[in-house]
């Protein structure tokens, strides 16, 4: 109850912020603006929407994760709504994952409403619906919810400016890691081969839910699709338990 | 009921304080025995006390006012009660059976800018687990007591620093707590938000609720307390009835008396 209280301040908060309008504003004007690279793509026209839009909504939704994720928690107290909540009978952890929620709402509103724009797109061009870019809007909410909860983790240790770049370190190291590892296992430095190693364990490997490729026909989607995302889940439940833990031992 | 609040708590545990079955008194509603607060401060973590050592004592049906200088320790009095800070030692004992019959307004609210009056009282509604008739009619019945019924479907950034005052008194009130803590509840108020706001809380002690607030205003605390207590440099160098701080004065009135203890 105290959980969807905070779930559903939050929503409400992000969803009016006009910050939000325009950021969405302007991932549908680069999703439109994927029909003129399709125009000058010579029989490429439906791969080149798909592409472009899927990277689009990334870029877009990584942007809202990172900077609205790292001032949820460090707003409060700075303007100090804290002494509000916490003067009534809510814990940090109903507060930490009352917030995640609520912004996890937002973040699939505005990411539903820009897949669907676009797979509507898409189906315009090529004449047919192509399920597969749902399944990818899909993932890339996974995605940025990993995002979100590590930003919120380091928010709580650190500035609002200073979370955001984290977390899009955070995103970029786990869209690499996996590539960085494969590279490493082709040289003959051990000390680069067990450093990507460590990074490939540390940070959440986003690349292996990425279907962009699969989409456009590159590569199929692989049978460990599942035991990813349970992996990316199992990841975001741990790092939002660490910030309840360090948000715990913080005093007002 | 007693809540044993020391040194050796364990950290990020301060909502379910650990209270022990047996009430102060009676008629206690809040004791306070040798209430520490140190803090690091800086780059090198340089330790300064402020909180040195605070006994107070709040009966049930009080309006208690803790007055003192800038800086003395109230308002970190008042957040150790809470559970928004952790003492270094000492025991804060509460009459109520925890923060879901306490009620608090923070000095200098400020509310969430995007929700109306009525969606804020809502929020904190939910976040006592109040059934959703209940919260309505409470939300109805609190917005009248304050005034605030027509501004009700208002966003509190449209609201003035006299309503943001009143909507913060609401939101405390609205679990019907029957402890009170009001940091600074008159600042920045102009004479009518101040007239309003002493009209709640002289309501408040007629129907029984203790309210303790903390106040820089003397005249308003002589017209409304019946106990206070003096703090300055962390300790609560004096506290009694506010008969006995006028008998006490030498000038007859609060503020000589204040004068008179802060300066010995």
């Amino acid at each position: 109850m105290r959980v969807a209280a905070v779930a559903l301040n939050t929503f409400r908060e992000t969803i009016r912020d006009r910050i939000l309008g325009v950021i969405i504003l302007f991932a549908l004007a680069m999703i439109v603006a994927s029909l003129w690279l399709a125009s000058i793509s010579l029989g490429q026209e439906d791969r080149m929407i798909k592409d472009f839009g899927l990277a689009a909504i990334s870029v877009f939704g990584l942007i809202v994760a990172a900077f609205v994720a790292a001032s949820l928690v460090r707003k409060e107290v700075e303007k100090r709504t804290v002494f509000i909540i916490f003067s009534k009978p809510v814990s940090r952890s109903e507060f930490i994952w009352g917030k995640f929620l609520g912004l996890a709402a937002t973040m699939l509103t505005v990411l539903t409403g820009m897949t669907v724009f676009l797979f509507a797109l898409a189906w315009m061009v090529a004449g047919s619906p192509s399920g597969s870019l749902l399944l990818a809007g899909l993932l890339i909410f996974l995605q940025l919810l990993v995002v979100m909860a590590m930003t919120m983790l380091f928010s709580t240790m650190t500035s609002a400016i200073l979370a955001s770049v984290w977390g899009i370190c955070v995103y970029a190291a786990g869209q690499l890691s996996h590539n960085v590892l494969s590279l490493s296992r082709l040289g003959h430095s051990e000390v680069t081969h067990v450093l990507s190693t460590a990074v490939f364990f540390v940070v959440p490997n986003l690349s292996a839910v990425d279907l962009r490729a699969a989409v456009v026909g590159e590569a199929g989607h692989g049978t460990t699709l599942l035991a990813w995302c349970a992996y990316l889940v199992a990841y975001l439940v741990i790092a939002l338990f660490a910030a309840t833990w360090i948000f715990a031992r913080k005093e007002f | 009921m007693r809540a044993a609040v020391t040194s050796a708590r364990a950290p990020g545990r301060e909502h379910d304080v650990t209270l022990t079955a047996d009430r102060p008194t009676t008629t206690r509603m809040l004791e306070v025995a040798g209430l520490h607060k140190t803090v690091a401060v800086g780059f090198r973590r340089r330790k300064v006390d402020i909180l040195k050592g605070v006994d107070l004592e709040v009966n049930d049906g009080d309006v208690f006012g803790l007055l003192g200088p800038n800086g003395a320790g109230k308002t970190t009095t008042l957040k150790v009660v809470l559970g928004l800070m952790r003492p270094t030692s000492g025991t804060v004992a509460l009459g109520v059976a925890g923060l879901s019959e306490l009620g608090y307004l923070p000095e200098n609210p400020y509310f969430y800018d995007y929700l109306t009056g009525a969606e804020f009282l809502r929020l904190c509604g939910r976040l006592f687990s109040m059934d959703a008739h209940e919260r309505e009619r409470r939300i109805a019945t609190i917005l009248d007591d304050v005034g605030l019924q027509p501004a009700a479907g208002v966003q509190l950034r449209k609201y003035s620093k006299g309503m943001l005052q009143r909507i913060g008194i609401a939101q405390a009130l609205i679990n019907e707590p029957r402890f009170v803590l009001l940091d600074e509840p008159m600042t920045g108020l102009d004479p009518i938000g101040r007239v309003e706001v002493k009209e709640i809380i002289q309501r408040l002690h007629e129907r029984g609720t203790t309210v303790l607030f903390n106040s820089h205003v003397l005249s308003d605390v002589a017209a409304l307390c019946t106990r206070i207590a003096i703090m300055r440099d962390g300790r609560a160098i004096w506290q009694g009835t506010v008969d006995e701080a006028l008998a006490a004065s030498p000038a007859g009135d609060l503020e000589s008396f204040f004068m008179k203890v802060v300066r010995s």
